[in-house]
């Protein structure tokens, strides 16, 4: 028949089962996301960081073979780890490896946090003021698929600035020393770095996620999300810097007027044991169970050992954050996951209600 | 002051048409919204058409006074219509958007809507309820408007645009999300008040609604005036489509033989599941004319006539879709 | 049969939406009518398997409602009333997305997006932002991704809301194609009646959550063979006068004339009144109701 008819052709292609229908809506998200100029330079702007480590990982390498190029930075190395770990490295590499995958993910914490601002918003709450739910929940779309999706894409963006550049500097350090047992030293770590990011990301997101389904207006939903992160960080500061305050008025009346600084640095250490205060900021949990996780403390502790025990927790003061049980970090971000998957459910509802 | 003019307002409603648009024109920066566009428009109701885009909401705009011509002048019962706030006790509009008070019942609603077109408290209490009442809202008056149906919220548009019991009317859209029951009520509304004497313009998509209410229609398109009057007078100047009419008869391959050899008939099409034929031919008029002696003479019972093309959408059609 | 409710009763708090609904429905083109609250949104809903019934059982397209909601919607295709679009996305990018969520590859839903944007007549502007259509092109494209993933039905609630003449002229032309020479049954719910009996075949027409009346239009319209209605060049009482003097009853309705003949009379007779009076008949037809008196009827029993 050489005329073909352009009207309604009919279709029959097969129509894939539901395990995996929640990937559509993640890969469109992403790819939505991507489209925003903001969200590519920040990308970019995140791999600074990935440098830094990568460079640092190198550089430690490279010192533990001995290796001339770096005789320039070897004054910086000691003032900043202690001079015994530059003495021998291969002993004290997995403490300082531990000390830089934990800043670089702090660095990268914040990272995602920001970039979360720029795409979380718009994720559901874009849906709602467009109305775009009949469309999805008309089709063979569950609630359960729409919010994995939706968790997916939010998860996808922080987990590109978080979990892929530790892994390739995790790459770059281990071709830079050339030492097989190196693997068997630093892969726990790899594995709780690639873990942290995983809960900040789905944390996070999670929690994005919940704000935007409470508006449809999005700077709305943005604006909370930075009140939630600076007012948490402000009180903490605040509540914290009383207290501090008050430990120090007390120490000067006990004591009368001749203290230690190291006396004082351990009091302050053993406080911090006990202290909730910094439970209200949401970076601040977030970022104690990484320390948790990496066990950072205990790699500081290590390093500090070259220092005469009064000044060792002076030292620790500065660069140790709180000390507080890690368990309490991970209980309020616990309830934060269960009242944001709750607030989910709420607001995503079915059509079923009386237009 | 404001009384003597509504006086005269009063006063020249008999004279001359209700709405008299002089060649205006309205254009925002290089968009022309209306061309040298002259328009009178008489008591009773009258459908306003067009496509979108056509210019039918500048019309209304420039109509009740909410823009300023560009060019020529617009006038309502006699007076310029811009910047004359008297002028609005007489003109009710019945915009297409839904902008309510939403916190108000819809008695308030129509109250407060009777007080701002200057009636006093007495007054207006009264021709809110009768209004309300004639609309059918009556039963829900005293609901927050935030409850009501799209059908209960045009409803309440209308009763606000009637309440000050004005001479001229404008209606973008009435009858949008209404059901059959509200839109029959509004429509007898409507017919009712164009019998009174009001003149009453209604800018509708829905061309069988507007049929339905009025045969008097404007058409507009590209902001230009295409055709104004009657439907069937408008149809039977459209000479470039010769007029379709439909005969149905049992023997109608017999009555084509019959048809085919006249000059009046311009093309004959076979209806064979109606059992009837389409004629087409430029003068209506003599071919009406000779359909009893063609029914009679030959013996061929002609069951049914009527005209394919001699309605609103046809109109339509032919001159507005290229 | 298309679907079959058996008793179906859905309240929300003290609101009654379906009140005990039993309803059968042939395959084909049929309309869906009721004021505004009578249920028909919850039918629909209800259909579809989005809302749990608090009674009642039923079927569409042989699957069980309340069990299978799924698979129902694999197979069916719903361009709802409100106005509703997925942001951020081009026209083809929304309708292969809507065939995607579906469960079609997403090669198989991108090729099928541009060919039924094809079918419902949106050209280059399926490469614009969907943010940017007009009234017309969201309603075209709310059919395309309703009919992406080829459904056995179609459900289309005010299709033509917003519309001008034009556009939904072409929407209904659409309507009509799919299901009968497409296959492709459909559900039409709308209040512009014109609009139903120009697509549908057959209408269920509900109010207060129940069943009024069923049944094929033509039959429910009732053509009275014997009553015609006449409309003359002239209005002219004579007409009217002489047609009563030969035994019809004629009374005069606005600018027409309602006849009734009586038994034996051929409609021969009006030619000859005609030709004796020198007057033109420019419409003759048998009088049947219209859908609207139809539904009138139905929803306000007198």
């Amino acid at each position: 028949m050489p005329i073909f008819d352009q009207g309604y052709q009919h279709w029959s292609g097969e129509l894939a089962g539901h395990t995996w229908r929640w990937m559509v809506i993640t890969r469109q998200g992403v790819r939505i996301g991507l489209k925003n100029r903001f969200v590519r330079i920040l990308l970019l702007v995140a791999w600074v960081p990935a440098l830094m480590l990568a460079s640092v990982l190198c550089i430690w390498g490279l010192l533990e073979r001995n290796s001339d190029l770096i005789a320039p930075f070897i004054g910086i190395l000691r003032s900043l780890f202690g001079p015994q770990s530059v003495a021998d490295p291969q002993l004290y590499r997995i403490d300082v490896w531990t000390i830089c995958f934990h800043y670089f993910l702090q660095t990268e914490t914040r990272f995602s946090l920001l970039l979360l601002l720029v795409i979380g918003p718009n994720l559901i709450s874009k849906d709602l003021r467009f109305n775009a739910l009949p469309l999805y929940f008309s089709r063979p779309v569950r609630r359960i698929d729409y919010c994995l999706g939706k968790l997916g894409i939010i998860t996808t963006f922080p987990a590109m600035i978080l979990i892929l550049p530790c892994v390739i500097a995790y790459l770059f350090g281990l071709l830079f020393s050339l030492d097989i047992t190196i693997v068997q030293d630093t892969f726990g770590l790899l594995l709780m770095s690639v873990l942290y990011g995983l809960v900040i990301a789905i944390s996070a997101g999670m929690l994005m996620l919940a704000l935007s389904s409470l508006s449809r207006n999005s700077r709305h939903v943005g604006l909370f999300w930075l009140a939630i992160l600076m007012v948490g960080a402000i009180m903490a500061t605040v509540l914290e810097g009383v207290d501090h305050q008050q430990r120090i008025h007390a120490y000067r009346s006990a004591a009368g007027n001749v203290q230690s600084r190291d006396a004082i640095a351990t009091a302050e250490i053993e406080a911090s044991r006990t202290d909730w205060r910094p439970l209200v900021s949401y970076t601040a949990d977030l970022s104690r169970i990484g320390q948790q996780l990496l066990g950072a403390n205990q790699s500081w502790e290590k390093l500090s050992q070259w220092l005469p025990p009064n000044e060792r927790d002076v030292f620790l003061l500065k660069l140790v954050g709180p000390q507080f049980p890690w368990y309490w970090s991970a209980a309020v971000l616990l309830i934060l996951f269960g009242l944001s998957a709750c607030i989910l459910k709420i607001q995503i509802k079915s059509l079923d209600r009386l237009k | 002051m404001h009384s003597e003019d509504s006086n005269q307002i009063a006063r020249s409603v008999e004279v001359e048409p209700i709405v008299i648009f002089d060649e205006v024109s309205k254009w925002y920066g290089n968009v022309i919204g209306i061309n040298k566009l002259s328009l009178r428009i008489p008591a009773g109701v009258t459908g306003l058409l067009g496509p979108n885009g056509a210019g039918k909401s500048t019309l209304l705009q420039l109509a009740t006074g909410q823009l300023f011509p560009s060019q020529g002048k617009v006038r309502v019962l006699g007076r310029e219509v811009w910047n004359n706030s008297a002028l609005n006790r007489f003109i009710g509009l019945c915009p297409e958007q839904d902008a309510f008070y939403e916190w108000m019942t819809g008695w308030e609603f129509v109250h407060t809507c009777a007080r701002l077109s200057g009636l006093r408290r007495s007054a207006a209490r009264d021709a809110t309820q009768h209004t309300l009442n004639a609309v059918g809202m009556a039963k829900h008056q005293n609901r927050s408007v935030r409850g009501y149906s799209k059908g209960m919220r045009q409803r309440t548009k209308l009763a606000q645009a009637l309440v000050h019991d004005p001479q001229v009317l404008f209606l973008d859209e009435p009858l949008t999300g209404t059901d059959p029951v509200a839109r029959r009520d509004l429509m007898n509304i409507i017919e009712r008040l164009g019998s009174e004497g009001k003149s009453v313009v209604v800018s509708s998509h829905v061309l069988h609604e507007v049929e339905s209410i009025t045969p008097n229609i404007i058409l507009l398109n590209h902001g230009r005036l295409v055709a104004e009057g009657h439907v069937r007078q408008i149809r039977d100047l459209i000479d470039k489509h010769p007029h379709h009419i439909v005969l149905i008869c049992d023997d109608y391959r017999r009555l084509a033989a019959q048809l085919i050899v006249r000059d009046d008939v311009e093309g004959l099409a076979v209806l064979a599941k109606d059992k009837g034929l389409m004629v087409e031919t430029h003068s209506p008029d003599a071919f009406y004319g000779s359909l009893p002696g063609l029914s009679l003479a030959e013996g061929l019972t002609i069951r049914e006539v009527y005209s394919d093309d001699d309605n609103l959408e046809a109109v339509f059609k032919y001159l507005v879709n290229k | 049969m298309l679907f079959q409710l058996q008793d179906v009763t859905k309240t929300y708090g003290s609101i009654t939406a379906l009140d005990s609904l039993s309803v059968t429905a042939p395959n084909g083109a049929i309309g869906l009518l009721g004021p505004n609250g009578s249920g028909k949104t919850t039918m629909i809903r209800t259909l579809l398997g989005l809302i749990p019934a608090d009674r009642g059982s039923g079927e569409i397209l042989g699957m069980d409602f309340r069990r299978q909601h799924l698979d129902i919607r694999a197979v069916v295709g719903f361009a709802p009333e409100d106005e509703c679009l997925f942001p951020r996305v081009v026209g083809v990018e929304f309708v292969g997305y809507a065939g995607e969520l579906v469960g079609m590859s997403h090669k198989d839903a991108f090729q099928r997006a541009h060919e039924v944007l094809d079918y419902v007549g949106l050209g280059e502007a399926r490469y614009r932002a969907v943010e940017t259509y007009s009234a017309g092109m969201k309603q075209r494209l709310k059919l395309a991704a309703a009919i992406v993933h080829d459904p056995q039905l179609l459900i289309l609630d005010e299709p033509t809301n917003g519309m001008d003449p034009a556009g939904r002229e072409e929407l209904l032309e659409l309507a009509r194609d799919l299901a009968h020479n497409k296959g492709m049954s459909l559900l039409f719910s709308s209040h512009l009646l014109p609009d139903v009996e120009a697509v549908c075949e057959h209408v269920i027409v509900l109010g207060d959550g129940k069943l009024l009346t069923s049944g094929n239009i033509q039959q429910l319209k009732q053509i009275h063979t014997r009553c015609f209605e006449i409309r003359l060049k002239a209005s002219d009482s004579k007409f009217a006068d002489r047609l009563m003097a030969l035994g019809c009853s004629a009374e005069a309705r606005d600018d027409r004339i309602l006849v009734h003949l009586p038994e034996g009379a051929s409609p021969q007779i009006f030619w000859e009144v005609a030709r004796d009076q020198q007057q033109q008949i420019r419409f003759l037809r048998p009088r049947s109701s219209t859908l609207e008196e139809v539904f009138l009827s139905a929803v306000e029993p007198q």
